[in-house]
């Protein structure tokens, strides 16, 4: 979306819906929770262009997000949740090799499973980098971090993953 | 984090992440493709890392449920315009988008004509063989008038003989409401000649 106009709040609602709502799937694992953040969004997104004075509209719209995201999990945290299952072998499944654990057809729903054990600030920089397809300037805008920052998280967290779906059967 | 641990042995690993996403820093590209020339402790992760990000990026995009998608049309919030049934927040949302859209004001123009063309039809009438039905129907609703004019003359009688006696006679009125009842009960249950109801009854005006 071009930087020196403002939008409509449908024109986000259909530009970037889908990307809000890809971004939440990721970090909750959940399609309601990924709804319900949506909607929040939308709300924000509408209450807030009427102060919006054009910019970079990418970098304020996915901090919008990730702080509407943070308020959803910090109401949660007050909610008991179901635990995730502890054994990591049971998340891979039995595949035995790497290789094959990357090939498994289970392969979107364990990589699902090992982004949920990455710490959250890990996770939401992997998240708008490989998911959602943020350049590192603009996590950094999301996140507010800096790049150095931002590169450090994505990295760490990728490599979190990496032992995480590679776990010794 | 219980069980996840990164290595943290050669300095330049953090570069291979930013390098795999075209975001290394100026200058910084040469000092990754050295490096990687003589690190086999890199070229390693460097893979590894490659197919995270790659497993990472084959996660489906998602469709957003379709609820969450702004209408581009107002569609049933016209006809809960037309009735008054939206909130003050719609009202105005409503308002704005008639503005500019043509076709939910051609919308809008059909749903009123097919609104008002609804309300303007006439009552049916009642199949033959309800006949007998609308007849009973039709002396049933007769009655009731009968009874609502008699009662509408009691009270007419009523205040004219008090306006008439009460302030002249200065007379304590007691009249016996349940006997005035019974009477015109008992009248009206014999359903004849009670077009003209005599409504008042003579009544003992008590000393």
């Amino acid at each position: 979306m071009a930087d020196d106009i403002t939008p409509t709040w449908e024109d986000v609602a259909r530009t970037y819906g889908r990307k809000i709502y890809n971004f939440a799937y990721r970090l909750t694992g959940n399609a309601d929770d990924a709804a319900d953040l949506v909607q929040e969004v939308l709300l924000r997104v509408r209450k807030g262009l009427e102060s919006y004075v054009p910019g970079s509209f990418d970098g304020w719209l996915w901090r919008i997000t990730r702080n509407a995201f943070l308020d959803g999990v910090r109401k949660q945290k007050r909610r008991p949740t179901s635990p995730l299952p502890d054994d990591d072998r049971n998340i891979i499944g039995s595949s035995p090799s790497p290789d094959e654990v990357l090939a498994s057809v289970r392969l979107s729903e364990d990589i699902q499973s090992a982004l949920l054990k990455v710490p959250l600030d890990f996770r939401e920089c992997v998240v708008l980098c490989d998911v959602v397809g943020l350049t590192y300037e603009e996590i950094s805008q999301a996140v507010a971090a800096p790049v150095g920052t931002v590169r450090s998280r994505i990295h760490r967290g990728r490599k979190m993953l990496r032992e995480l779906l590679t776990w010794p059967v | 984090m219980a069980g996840v641990k990164t290595s943290r042995s050669c300095d330049a690993t953090e570069l291979v992440s930013a390098y795999l996403d075209g975001q290394l820093f100026p200058g910084e590209l040469d000092v990754v493709v050295e490096h990687l020339a003589g690190c086999s402790e890199c070229i390693a992760e460097f893979h590894q890392l490659k197919e995270i990000r790659a497993a990472l990026r084959t996660l489906p995009n998602l469709e957003l449920p379709e609820r969450l998608l702004p209408d581009s049309h107002l569609g049933e919030q016209l006809s809960a315009y037309l009735d008054g049934q939206i909130t003050t927040a719609e009202h105005e949302f409503v308002v704005a988008h008639l503005d500019t859209c043509t076709d939910c004001r051609l919308e809008l123009h059909e749903l009123d004509a097919a609104r008002t063309a609804v309300r303007s039809l006439p009552g049916l009438e009642p199949p033959e063989f309800l006949e007998p039905h609308r007849q009973r129907i039709e002396r049933e609703r007769w009655t009731r008038r009968r009874v609502a004019a008699a009662a509408v003359g009691i009270a007419a009688v009523a205040t004219i003989v008090v306006t008439i006696l009460g302030p002249s006679a200065q007379q304590q009125w007691n009249l016996d409401v349940n006997e005035l009842l019974d009477q015109h009960q008992a009248r009206l249950s014999v359903e004849t000649g009670i077009g003209v109801l005599p409504a008042f009854a003579p009544v003992e005006v008590a000393p």
